[in-house]
Formats: structure tokens, C-alpha cells, sequence
């Protein structure tokens, strides 16, 4: 291709929306409908890339800082060889969480539900409205749990897929907590905060006892109203030398 | 409007369509790095705890 004057005039005048002949310019009217057909285009163009950023790059930007910290996580447990009380690691996360039916691997466990916590691609535990009882305390409680179901590490996607029976477990450094599913609630509205209580009563349950609840939203790309398992620990295993992952995990 | 943008690109056509190519990866850059981060809270797609408010 030249690159003359010339040519670069007849390509200047060939990308005149309408060039009239005899050297008319277009009407007010054609200018004006020409600029609002432009801006419907942009916002198009737009809202297209918004779903894009929230349903993919946001994914890769949470899996990666939650890939480094599962990561930290680990050579902080493999470094620490003291099993005192206090080992805990609470600052990069507390440890994992394994949902074989929702096929998403390890899920780093984090304190807190806010955006700031969940949007880096982990499961948080509550502290608001009603603090989670963490499996590590021993005591009887609910071990409450948030992640996105999209965008962000959709580290909740599957939830859908979890059955009643399905194993949960929660790996720290020391045990497997190993959960079993024994009620779901599809749908719930995000203000039926009762289903954090120590005693979930809408799970069936009356008697205190060692609980885990998941909550995430639905439906899937939308936060219209919340979906929750539940969970009952079955049993604590050790952790070996080589940490072997206790039976429900290994299929 | 982009037609007015296209017309005051310096140079022949394909130095207009880099450029043009570079200024759309600037938008998006600043799309994905600001304003999308901030716009997304806002919009009711993401929250997914349950809590009083």
C-alpha cells in the first residue's frame, strides 16, 4: 500500500459516515442519529465486556492470589512443627476445604466474609452477622462458610451438584474434619440469617452439635436469594506424615 | 464520533489502525484495572453471604 497523500484523502473522505455529493455535508438530523447509534454500539460493547471481566478475568485474578497464599499456607504448616495451641495460622488462611462434588479442589479457608476477603478466589468464614465455631475449638457450634458462586474463584460454582450424603471436609494442618451433607436449602432469602445458628433449626436439627453451613447465592450470575448445605462432622482424622487424605477424598 | 476520532489520526491508514488498536487496548486496560472493580459492588450480582441489612 502507498502511503501518499493522496491516498490517505481518499481514505479520509471514504470514512465520512455519508459523504453527499457535490461536497454536502450530512444533515443535522442524519449527524445526530449517526452519534446515537455510536453510543448504543459503545454501551453494547461495554456491558459485553463487563460480563467478560466479571465472568472470566476476575476468575484468573482470584485463583491467582489464592494459589500464592494456599501456598504460603502450606510451607507455614510444613515449617511450624509444634503442635501447641496457637499454631493456628489465621493471617494467610486457616486451611482447606474439599467438596469432592463440586470438583474445584482445595478451597483456602479465610477469616471473614467481606469482599475484600472473598474476592481473592477463597471460602471465608463467618464473623458477621453470627461468628462461625471453628472445627479447631473443639466445641459444639457452626462452622459457617461464604464464596462466590461466580466470578471471583467461583470457588462455590457447583454448589448445586452437592447431594445429601456427599462428604465435606475441612483440612488443617494437624486434622481432617470429615462432614457429611444432611440438609440443603435451594433457596433462601439473603436475610434468613437464622440459617448461621449454632443449632440450625431449618436444617432439622434441635441438639447442639458439630456443624458446617455453606451459603452462597443464587441463582447462578445473580445474588436474588441464597443457597445453603449443611453439614454434620462425622469424624476427625490425624494427619500422617505424608498426609494421606482420608478416604471420602481418595476416588 | 469515531469517525471524527478516525479523522484526526495522524499518518496513513495503517498507522491510523495501530493506532486506533492501541487506544482500544488503553480503554480496556482502564475498564478492567478501575472501572469495573469499582462498578461491581455496586451491582447486585455478587454478594453471597447472608447477614441483616
Amino acid at each position: 500500500m502507498a502511503a501518499t497523500a493522496d491516498d490517505t484523502a481518499e481514505h479520509t473522505d471514504a470514512s465520512d459516515p455519508s459523504p453527499a455529493p457535490g461536497g454536502r455535508r450530512p444533515g443535522r438530523i442524519a449527524k445526530t442519529v449517526s452519534v446515537f447509534g455510536e453510543l448504543l454500539i459503545t454501551a453494547g460493547v461495554l456491558l459485553a465486556l463487563f460480563v467478560v471481566y466479571s465472568l472470566w478475568w476476575t476468575n484468573v485474578i482470584a485463583d491467582r492470589k489464592a494459589d500464592k497464599r494456599a501456598d504460603k499456607v502450606r510451607d507455614h504448616w510444613a515449617q511450624t512443627t509444634d503442635s501447641g495451641p496457637g499454631a493456628l495460622d489465621t493471617k494467610d488462611g486457616i486451611g482447606f476445604l474439599h467438596v469432592p462434588s463440586m470438583k474445584n479442589g482445595a478451597v483456602l479457608v479465610e477469616k471473614g466474609t467481606g469482599t475484600d476477603v472473598l474476592n481473592d478466589g477463597v471460602a471465608g468464614y463467618y464473623l458477621d452477622p453470627a461468628k462461625a465455631t471453628l472445627p479447631t475449638t473443639g466445641k459444639d457450634g457452626n462452622f459457617t462458610l461464604a464464596a462466590h458462586r461466580d466470578g471471583h474463584g467461583a470457588k462455590f460454582h457447583n454448589i448445586d451438584k452437592v447431594r445429601t450424603g456427599d462428604p465435606i471436609v475441612f483440612e488443617t494442618r494437624d486434622n481432617w474434619y470429615v462432614y457429611k451433607v444432611y440438609s440443603i436449602l435451594p433457596e433462601t432469602s439473603k436475610y434468613n440469617v437464622k440459617v448461621l445458628s449454632a443449632v440450625p433449626k431449618e436444617s432439622g436439627k434441635t441438639k447442639p452439635g458439630h456443624y458446617i453451613t455453606l451459603t452462597t447465592c443464587t441463582p447462578v450470575y445473580t445474588s436474588e436469594y441464597r443457597y445453603v448445605v449443611w453439614g454434620e462432622l462425622v469424624r476427625v482424622q490425624k494427619v500422617d506424615s505424608k498426609r494421606t487424605p482420608p478416604a471420602e477424598l481418595q476416588s | 464520533m469515531y469517525g471524527w476520532i478516525w479523522r484526526h489520526l495522524p499518518g496513513n491508514v495503517w498507522v491510523r489502525a495501530l493506532i486506533s488498536l492501541l487506544l482500544v487496548l488503553a480503554v480496556i486496560y482502564v475498564l478492567f484495572q478501575y472501572v469495573f472493580p469499582w462498578a461491581e459492588p455496586l451491582l447486585p450480582f455478587n454478594d453471597v453471604t447472608v447477614d441483616n441489612q
